[in-house]
């Protein structure tokens, strides 16, 4: 018997949930039929990700889904796929997070025979390959020793954000892993994995598009070759509890500080406050959105960066995406803050600004006209989450996840029209603070900045063009913006440390 | 003509000329789910600039367009577009200028209003010019600390001798530097240009098309004529290769740019077609020569071809990003032969039979959203004034033989027709 994905979730997070579980008995699967559309969009979801690492193998779910998703099945090469897949324009892939593994793909209506072959194949039938399994392995560890720690400082600072608020939960390693336990993976211990993993009592069908019936049955069928196997949910992660203001500084040759702060909160999507934080943090810090607070204030008046965004729930990949992702559902959410590089000079000034903007606001709460303009605003730019099929089939999983009923985008934009003033400032004094929180920021000189930081000396600020007065006025004020913040509170740790092994947080 | 059943574009589309000469393009989209994309084409770019001493000024004008009306200055359009929650931009090519906006149906009237608003009535004042003017000389000295602005700066003043293809859509930087004291020109340039029979509307996703044209036709209906058509010299044909090597001050990899002299986007005509399959097929990302430089020898960082769609003959170019210095000429060696053998042998027919399905298909799959339509089909409507050539190109692609690629190499890929540029960064 398939296990109803819905419900033990919801049992775990019960009282935090405004739905529960699906009443219908299509509970394997999620279906969006769109008539004309020409396409075919699969996504299988299988409920595992990282939190089910085991301990000094994390990393091992990710390579797993990796070399299902990129490599040789046992009727094809790895070769031989990319070019059966090429005249179809056609591809498939992987989403990969704590919670949740997704195999996806989409395909013209015309090619669903040779295509259905090869995306099948991938889950059902992967070869492990020992060449692909050691393309992949070197490809995660090059991707942290290289990539993350030294090509990309605004992954770093948000990846070093979330180990040093996981740190000793089930989500206290990156998704990837650590370059020490993906050193210790074999590819039998990929194997194992699969066959515990990608169970036929684990999965949850998306198919959208322009498919028929028989499709649904075809897929059902054969996902139900998958071998048994239960698969065991890990406790919801308890985040260590934050006291005063905590900083890890990672100390690297850069030209410029990455920012990242917050602290876990206790609000799920589908909750009432949800939707009340949503609106407020859609004002704060809407992702790449020029309209909102953080982006008017930092980079909009004074010029200091490329964007300051926040958010409620995790946004992977911030840097390439204007919309978030779907398939990254969650059993506990964090609220934070991304300030992109500053140059080192503007780092104290800019934390200041960020964090006192969050002060003002927590006190104070939104104004009236902000809430309506934000009302008016987020209402219909939900349209945007979700444009394609393929988006849609995956916000609904994550509804599935979450225990929300029909389609999340319009439920969210009825929510976000019923709000009122009072709802959503009682959701940000509820919710919401600026005395207990992690920040992580890379830097250069990082123990100069540690006095700087532990003394709070002020950050007066210079520009190269004149500003109005407006704005030197408030710079006063936030260049002596009081962080309290202990000499024992503050960690550096070498860019070389980063992600290295389980442990080096 | 090609048989309708055997047409590619997948959506029953409309499309109506007003009486002042505006085309509109109407694309309903029952999947769209109370979305609209709103695309205004100005079939103006960097091409237009043939006045010397102007060049740029097609993407100067676009952040003029910002600026706003007497009915609707730029800050309240602004808050406008915010409070409907609509996702919008704009942009500049050598072709063409595009704005575009996403947005929920029931706006569609509001937004109509707002954009037919200041296609005709805008408005700025000389401080507000000179204020962007300085804007834009700023997005320049950022833009040319990038090696492959300052590359393809190079190279375009190198293959052309006449044509406004001899500069890029940035434009010259004296030329850029003088903006500010050019207010008068940038009324006449509003004068000439944004006028209704330059302009083609497109507009996809949720819409009624009824409807649609009867607030088109009372919102713009009162636009008067008055395009002025630009006098754009013509090139002449080149007679040898050329050369010109580029010393960047910043740090980068060396980079070596190979362009040959192609031809103006005509979808019936099949050489061209096959001019356009020919880059694809021999510097492609599913090439022997890419699997051979990037992925095999890995002397090659970054390569790829640029084979594309312009008004009138521009470069088709193949370019690459090369590890080490001392590999530069090897790579442009293996161009060399890699053009030879498609000169000299027709190419397998599989192969093309694969890149044709695959250019169909991938065409398909991105026409799944209103904003990827407009997106998708923008470039085509700018260059031919319409939607038509769509299906024509498809078509015409359909009949290409190998031969036709030997004949396009032979053609195209002259040594004649060739520049190369190449680049070198400080280590």
């Amino acid at each position: 018997m398939k296990r109803n994905y819905t419900s033990p979730l919801t049992a775990l997070i019960a009282g935090i949930l405004l739905l529960t579980a699906c009443s219908t008995n299509q509970e394997d699967k999620v279906l969006l039929p769109v008539k004309d559309d020409p396409t075919i969009s699969f996504s299988i979801l299988f409920k595992t990700g990282a939190q089910n690492d085991p301990a000094g193998k994390e990393g091992l779910g990710y390579l797993t889904a990796s070399i299902l998703a990129e490599g040789a099945t046992q009727n094809n090469s790895y070769d031989e796929i990319l070019e059966a897949l090429y005249p179809m324009a056609a591809s498939y892939g992987m989403s990969y997070d704590k919670e949740m593994t997704v195999i996806y793909g989409r395909t013209h209506k015309d090619n669903l025979d040779a295509y259905y072959q090869l995306f099948m194949d991938a889950i059902l039938r992967p070869a492990f390959d020992e060449k692909d399994f050691n393309r992949l392995k070197s490809r995660t560890i090059n991707y942290l020793e290289n990539n993350l720690r030294y090509s990309s400082d605004e992954e770093l600072g948000k990846a070093a954000l979330y180990d040093f608020i996981y740190n000793g939960t089930q989500y206290g390693h990156l998704n990837a892993g650590t370059v020490q336990s993906l050193n210790s993976i074999t590819l039998d211990d990929v194997k194992d994995y699969y066959k515990t993993h990608f169970s036929r009592n684990n999965y949850l069908i998306g198919l959208g598009g322009g498919y028929d019936d028989a499709l649904v049955d075809k897929v059902e069928g054969d996902l139900q070759t998958l071998p048994a196997a239960e698969v065991s949910m890990p406790p919801v992660p308890e985040p260590e509890t934050i006291e005063g203001l905590n900083v890890l500084l990672v100390e690297k040759d850069c030209d410029a500080t990455a920012i990242s702060f917050g602290f876990p909160i206790e609000v799920l999507r589908g909750d009432e406050d949800f939707f009340a934080l949503a609106l407020f943090n859609s004002w704060f810090g809407e992702h790449r959105n020029s309209a909102s607070h953080l982006f008017q204030v930092i980079r909009e008046k004074r010029g200091l960066n490329y964007g300051d965004y926040s958010y409620i729930e995790i946004f992977p990949n911030g840097g390439m995406r204007q919309m978030p992702a779907p398939n990254n559902a969650r059993r506990q959410q964090l609220f934070e803050v991304w300030i992109r590089p500053v140059q080192h000079v503007h780092r104290h000034f800019a934390l200041r600004a960020a964090m006192r903007e969050l002060k003002q606001v927590v006190d104070n709460g939104m104004t009236m006209e902000d809430f309506e303009l934000t009302q008016k605003f987020l209402q219909k730019y939900a349209l945007h989450y979700a444009t394609t099929t393929m988006a849609r089939v995956g916000y609904a999983l994550d509804s599935r996840f979450y225990g929300i009923q029909g389609d999340y985008i319009e439920l969210f934009r009825r929510k976000i029209g019923e709000l009122t003033h009072e709802q959503v400032n009682a959701a940000i004094k509820k919710h919401l603070q600026y005395e207990n929180i992690k920040i992580a920021m890379v830097t250069q000189g990082a123990e100069e900045f540690k006095q700087q930081l532990v003394e709070d000396v002020p950050s007066p600020i210079s520009y190269e063009t004149p500003k109005p007065e407006e704005v030197t006025e408030e710079d006063k004020a936030i260049s002596t913006f009081p962080l309290p913040i202990q000499e024992e509170s503050v960690r550096i740790i070498p860019v070389e440390d980063m992600f290295e092994s389980p442990d080096y947080m | 003509m090609a048989n309708p059943s055997e047409d590619v574009f997948p959506y029953d589309y409309k499309v109506e000329t007003l009486d002042n000469g505006l085309k509109v393009i109407l694309v309903p989209m029952s999947s769209s789910k109370g979305l609209v994309s709103y695309y205004s084409i100005v079939r103006t770019g960097s091409r237009d600039e043939y006045e010397p001493g102007h060049s740029g000024f097609a993407h100067f004008f676009e952040h003029m367009m910002f600026r706003g009306t007497k009915k609707y200055p730029g800050s309240v359009y602004d808050k406008l577009i915010t409070e409907m929650g609509a996702d919008g931009n704009a942009y500049t090519t050598d072709d063409y200028t595009a704005y575009h906006l996403s947005f929920a149906t029931e706006d569609l009237e509001k937004i109509i209003e707002l954009e037919s608003d200041r296609f005709q009535n805008l408005s700025y004042k000389k401080p507000e010019f000179q204020t962007e003017a300085g804007a834009v000389y700023g997005e320049y000295r950022k833009n040319v600390t990038n090696p492959w602005m300052v590359m393809f700066e190079k190279l375009q003043e190198t293959a052309f001798d006449k044509h406004t293809y001899r500069h890029t859509t940035m434009g010259f930087v004296e030329d850029i530097k003088a903006m500010p004291t050019m207010y008068e020109y940038s009324l006449s340039f509003f004068d000439r240009y944004y006028r209704p029979e330059n302009v083609v509307l497109l507009i996809s996703g949720d819409i009624d098309e009824k409807s649609t044209m009867d607030m088109i036709n009372k919102y713009y209906g009162g636009w008067e004529k008055g395009y002025v058509t630009p006098q754009i010299p013509e090139e002449p044909p080149q007679t040898g290769p050329r050369m010109a090597s580029v010393k960047y001050e910043g740090k980068s990899l060396p980079l070596l740019f190979v362009a040959y002299k192609g031809d103006d986007f005509d979808p019936s005509d099949k050489e061209a077609m096959a001019g356009l399959l020919l880059g694809d097929l021999a510097f492609g990302s599913n090439s022997d020569l890419y699997k051979k430089l990037v992925l095999e020898e890995q002397k090659v960082q970054m390569f790829g071809e640029e084979f594309g769609v312009n008004r009138d003959p521009g470069l088709w170019m193949i370019y690459s990003m090369i590890k080490k210095t001392e590999d530069v000429a090897y790579v442009q060696e293996e161009i060399a032969s890699t053009v030879q053998q498609f000169q000299e042998a027709p190419v397998d027919a599989k192969k093309l039979e694969n890149l044709k399905k695959r250019r169909k298909y991938d065409f398909l799959m991105n026409l799944d959203t209103p904003d990827k339509v407009g997106g998708n089909l923008a470039r085509i409507v700018a260059v031919t004034g319409g939607i038509e050539a769509v299906d024509k190109m498809f078509a015409t692609i359909a009949e290409i033989t190998p031969a036709d690629i030997q004949a396009a190499a032979k053609k195209y890929l002259d040594v004649n027709r060739r520049t190369t540029i190449t680049l070198e960064g400080r280590k």
